[in-house]
């Protein structure tokens, strides 16, 4: 079964988007911030990570900094708010699959993710 | 002509020039009129008389010279009365005019018809000189009898029909008095009439009589009489002494100096008077403010108060309590009837009664438009006006736009107007009532009122600019709030952004359950799905809920505040602040302790700038703790806001102390300034803050703020606010 990895700080995002991809028979983990992200990264080793740019604990490049660090090279989609260009080049920089901007219908949503997980 | 013609002569020409004077100033006033003509008669008895004298004439000529001068002595009585009839304003006074005049043509019929008033002349040592008739004596009676006459009638308008007066004419009175006074010395010029070798001295204190009723009628502002005398004396005193002694040195010891010193006895005389002429004018200035302290000394005392006041006013900085300040201290200490001071409106073009204090019935009117003719009077004279002086002006010169001066003076029931200029702008104008001694306004008295409206100019320009800044500061204020909000406009938007994304999801998914299932079969699989979409629309309603939170926290926010104190409860206070400041940031990622008890006091304040400066400070010590979290990395850091209040001295103290990054030593002393700011994004903070919190605390609300701060221990800010009593 693929695995995805749903990291956002909004309960009812984990939620409801869990609830959707379960039932295409995908995996779904969440976390809620970035230290329980990365440890479910290295335990469950994800397909693909939906990763919340903005949280409080430590923030979604910080997380994927660190991921690059340990030459980590899982799928991440960055999921922004209203991000600068600093931001969108610094994860280029890192290696992302791809953007999504908030706010965003499940639809859409599925459309990317299939498509990264193909 | 001789010697002693000399002085007579001189003096009937200053005489002479003295009536064309006053004449001149005024040919339509019966005053100046009726004194020039006493001035020519007076003067035609003086001339004729200094003619006479000469021990060339032949009697014959002597004769007809005293007997045309004698006529002059004649109408100086009758005219003198007639005057005085005309400056008391008697009414009816047609039959007593005539009468008057006719027994002067009586004796002036007797004069020259017969030897009976004046019977021969006789040689002195000085001259011819006139002698007594048989009827002489009638005439003395006569003239006695008008002088008595005009005496009573003074004295008689002065003590009873005192309120019918004007201030200047009391004024006058107390002068023609004098003048009466002096005159009587004149009277000596009879004694040789009778036969008694004494030079005739009588044109000095004739002279004298005349000058002190001229200056009655041409000075407009009246030195007060008591000091015309005292400076006077002083001044005779002094010089006769400095001049006396040397000459009787001179003179009078010129033998015994002539024993002792021989040749040069002459020096005595010559040193004296040089060191008394030298040492003359601060005798006498030494003297006069001596005398002068003492006879002004109420007035003196209060011009003192004066000036004081006028150096306090500047510190004041609240206009209406500025200009009732003035009026007070105006009406106080000068002791008025009543003073006003009208401030001038930029916006409407008028002058604005703002302050008064009446101890009469008096009602002023409450605004004087700038085109009036006072106004424009005023910006022409730049000094204080005088109602008395304008009255007499108006009289002398049927002046129409100074009757309408008058006029706009009478209406403010007005004894003095002062103008309070700053450079070209008329700022306010002071009105003063008239004294209640019922004094003339001295020109002292002016002097220090001038300063006083000088002051009181720049103390309300700057209580002015001080409103100015207030309202400015207002201004400040909002704009500091709209320029936080942009600083929130991240943190906001996040949160409603998240909102809609939320509800995005739950209304996804719950869309998404619904098109999966194709066919419901059992009622079991219908209770599961209704259980979902159940959740889903709960889960909906909330963040719909928590977004409708946020946007009315944000609208509170951005409400102008409204003004002026009230208690404020200092826990709803900080509740309001923590709520303003979770928009803002994630607040659950630190912990906020509250110390303080249930029955710490009231605050006195405003409510809304209060909130203010308290989210500023959650806000500062959000971001501190971050900023150290972020670079220290420390593992076990957890930030901490710890809000503590007590009661001290009588007011509230408050402390925010946070354990964030602290602020290093050197960035310490501009903390306070606007636009600094050690935060890492413009984006968290506009530099305003601690600004706008000074502002607040201290300007406003009179209290206090400190702050200590140690890098990479934590920042502790204690205020001071007054309490409700």
């Amino acid at each position: 079964m693929l695995k995805l990895l749903i990291v956002d700080d909004e309960v009812d995002i984990r939620e409801f988007a869990g609830n959707f991809f379960r039932k295409r028979q995908i995996d779904v983990f969440t976390a809620s911030g970035g230290n329980e992200a990365l440890r479910l990264i290295d335990q469950e080793n994800p397909n693909l990570v939906l990763l919340d740019v903005r949280m409080e604990e430590m923030n979604g490049i910080d997380v994927l900094k660190t991921l690059r660090n340990r030459n980590n090279p899982v799928k991440v989609i960055m999921v922004t708010g209203v991000e600068n260009t600093e931001t969108i080049r610094e994860a280029n920089s890192l290696g992302v699959a791809g953007y999504i901007h908030k706010p965003l219908v499940l639809e859409e949503l599925e459309k990317v993710v299939l498509k990264e997980l193909q | 002509m001789n010697i002693f013609s000399i002085p007579p002569f001189i003096i009937s020409l200053f005489q002479i020039a003295l009536g064309v004077i006053v004449y001149t100033r005024n040919q339509k006033n019966i005053l100046n009129r009726l004194f020039a003509l006493l001035c020519f008669v007076s003067s035609m008895w003086l001339l004729f008389y200094s003619f006479g004298y000469g021990r060339g004439n032949s009697e014959q000529n002597a004769d007809l010279f005293f007997r045309i001068g004698y006529t002059g002595v004649i109408f100086i009585a009758v005219i003198a009365f007639h005057y005085t009839l005309k400056f008391l304003r008697v009414q009816n006074i047609q039959l007593l005019i005539i009468s008057a005049y006719f027994l002067g043509m009586i004796w002036v019929s007797l004069l020259w018809a017969s030897h009976l008033l004046i019977d021969k002349v006789r040689l002195y040592s000085w001259g011819y000189y006139p002698q007594a008739g048989i009827l002489h004596p009638l005439f003395l009676v006569f003239f006695i009898g008008i002088a008595s006459t005009i005496s009573t009638m003074l004295f008689y308008f002065f003590w009873k029909k005192r309120d019918q007066l004007s201030t200047r004419q009391i004024s006058q009175i107390k002068y023609l008095f004098l003048a009466l006074f002096v005159y009587n010395f004149a009277s000596v010029d009879f004694l040789p009439n009778y036969g008694l070798e004494i030079y005739p001295l009588g044109y000095l204190p004739a002279f004298i009589f005349l000058i002190v009723i001229g200056y009655t009628i041409i000075r407009y502002r009246l030195m007060d009489i008591s000091l015309a005398i005292t400076r006077t004396s002083i001044f005779i005193a002094t010089y006769s002494l400095i001049l006396g002694i040397p000459f009787a040195l001179a003179f009078g010891y010129q033998e015994r100096l002539i024993s002792a010193l021989g040749k040069n006895w002459w020096m005595v005389p010559l040193i004296s008077s040089t060191v008394l002429a030298t040492a003359g004018p601060f005798i006498y200035l030494f003297i006069q403010k001596r005398a002068e302290d003492r006879l002004l000394q109420e007035q003196r005392r209060y011009q003192m108060t004066l000036r004081q006041a006028s150096s306090g006013m500047s510190k004041i900085k609240d206009l209406k309590k500025l200009l009732r300040m003035i009026v007070h201290i105006v009406t106080r200490t000068v002791h008025l009837e009543h003073s006003q001071v009208y401030l001038y409106d930029s916006t409407d073009k008028k002058f604005f009664l703002e302050a008064t204090r009446n101890k009469g019935a008096t009602k002023p009117s409450a605004v004087i438009s700038i085109d009036s003719p006072l106004i424009r009077y005023l910006f022409g004279m730049r000094e204080p006006i005088v109602y008395e002086e304008i009255k007499q002006r108006t009289q002398d010169y049927s002046d129409a736009e100074l009757s309408q001066v008058e006029e706009n003076l009478r209406q403010l029931d007005a004894a003095v107007v002062i103008p309070s200029f700053v450079e070209n702008k008329l700022l306010a104008i002071i009105v003063l009532g008239k004294k209640l001694s019922g004094k003339l306004y001295s020109e002292d008295d002016l002097a220090v009122f001038s300063i006083l409206a000088n002051q009181a100019a720049l103390a309300i320009e700057n209580a002015q600019f001080y409103e100015d800044i207030k309202r400015t500061q207002e201004q400040l204020f909002q704009a500091e709030k709209m320029a936080t909000i942009g600083t929130m406009a991240d943190g906001l938007s996040h949160q409603i952004n998240n909102r809609l994304h939320a509800l995005g999801f739950i209304a996804g998914d719950a869309l998404d359950t619904i098109r999966l299932k194709k066919e419901i079969k059992t009622p079991e699989e219908a209770q599961s799905i209704l259980a979902d979409l159940e959740r889903s629309l709960t889960r909906i309603q909330d963040n719909v809920k928590q977004g409708g939170e946020v946007v009315q926290g944000l609208l509170k926010y951005t409400r102008k505040g409204e003004a002026g104190f009230s208690p404020v409860d200092f826990s709803q206070l900080l509740t309001a602040s923590i709520e303003m400041a979770g928009y803002k940031v994630k607040l659950d990622q630190i912990s906020i302790v509250k110390d303080f008890s249930e029955d710490i006091p009231k605050i006195l304040g405003n409510f809304t700038q209060l909130q203010e400066v308290f989210f500023n400070l959650i806000d500062n010590a959000y971001d501190a703790m971050m900023q150290r979290k972020v670079e220290q990395k420390e593992p076990d850091y957890k930030g901490k806001i710890n809000i503590s209040a007590r009661r001290l001295e009588g007011k509230i103290e408050i402390g925010v102390l946070d354990n964030g990054i602290g602020v290093k030593d050197e960035d310490s002393r501009k903390l306070f300034t606007p636009f600094f700011t050690t935060k890492l994004s413009s984006k968290k903070g506009t530099g305003l803050g601690l600004y706008v919190i000074q502002k607040i605390i201290e300007d406003n609300h009179g209290g206090k703020v400190s702050m200590s701060s140690e890098y990479m221990t934590g920042t502790l800010v204690t205020i001071l606010l007054p309490t409700v009593n």
